[in-house]
């Protein structure tokens, strides 16, 4: 065991937000391009 | 009957959801491996980087599999519905190969003592997540759909003939890089309760696999009913 458990837990840090940073931020790419193509078709369906 | 537009946004709407769970799945790994798992005695908290890593690495190898296996059968039945899945799987893949590229070095680091080191399992993963932004570059360069679709399949191809190489490099080649634990012939070399975090998180991370994929499928079919192409 290190000597102090706690050591290089930054680097644990990082690497979970890192990841949790790119799945939800592709998340939410999708759902915003679906937002967009969805108002896209409403525009093509009223003439707009 | 439904209509092309229809279903593809309904797919749309699914993976959205599958994805949505997949998320909640991921904050239950979180919570199980910073909770529940044991500290690793030699390597510390950095170990914990592996329950990320490991699945991240497990989905981007899948994903790249899935755009070998569309490109063989869109070039033998030249259905543009298997281009669409592969292009999606594509750029789902370079997704998971982000989190797995950024994610090891982080473990490296405190463990190897080096963010990166020119050993054969990461350079031939760093030459596939290149070889697929190389695929993306080709499909934004051709404007030809056939000759796109056709050019694309056949780097999907070349792909997928290097995910079992990058599995295999471990044994190939005196590597740095820790042997598989799990996919390995004999039984899995972890304590239980590693095991169970690890398996969970691999369930989780092939959840968000299959939820991005439908979404991004969804999309590119929306876009391509309305005359559009890319769906990021």
């Amino acid at each position: 065991m290190p000597a102090d458990p706690n050591a290089n837990a930054g680097y644990m840090i990082a690497a979970y937000v890192v990841t949790a940073v790119i799945l939800v931020g592709y998340a939410v790419m999708l759902w915003r391009k679906r937002r967009s193509q969805e108002s896209g078709i409403r525009g093509q369906g009223s003439g707009v | 009957m439904m209509t092309d537009a229809l279903r593809a946004r309904c797919l749309t709407r699914r993976g959205l959801t599958i994805s949505a769970l997949g998320l909640l799945g991921l904050a239950a790994v979180y919570l199980l491996a910073l909770r529940y798992t044991p500290v690793e005695r030699f390597q510390g908290l950095p170990q914990k980087i592996f329950y990320v890593h490991v699945p991240a690495a497990w989905s981007a190898l899948l994903a790249f599999s899935l755009v070998g296996i569309a490109s063989i059968l869109y070039l033998w039945l030249r259905d543009p519905r298997l281009d669409r899945f592969a292009e999606s799987s594509a750029a789902v893949g370079l997704v998971f190969s982000l989190v797995m590229l950024t994610t090891g070095p982080l473990w490296g680091k405190p463990v190897w003592g080096t963010w990166w080191t020119w050993d054969a399992r990461l350079t031939f993963t760093l030459i596939l997540f290149f070889l697929f932004l190389g695929y993306r570059a080709l499909r934004g360069a051709l404007q030809d759909p056939g000759e796109r679709a056709r050019f694309s399949a056949v780097v999907g191809i070349l792909g997928l003939v290097l995910v079992p190489f990058v599995h295999l490099t471990v044994y190939l080649f005196r590597t740095l890089h820790p042997q598989p634990i799990v996919l390995k012939p004999s039984a899995p070399s972890l304590p239980e309760e590693m095991l169970r975090t690890l398996l969970l998180s691999l369930g989780v991370f092939t959840v968000l696999l299959v939820g991005f994929v439908t979404t991004r499928y969804g999309l590119a079919t929306q876009a391509s009913l309305q005359g559009g192409e890319d769906a990021g």
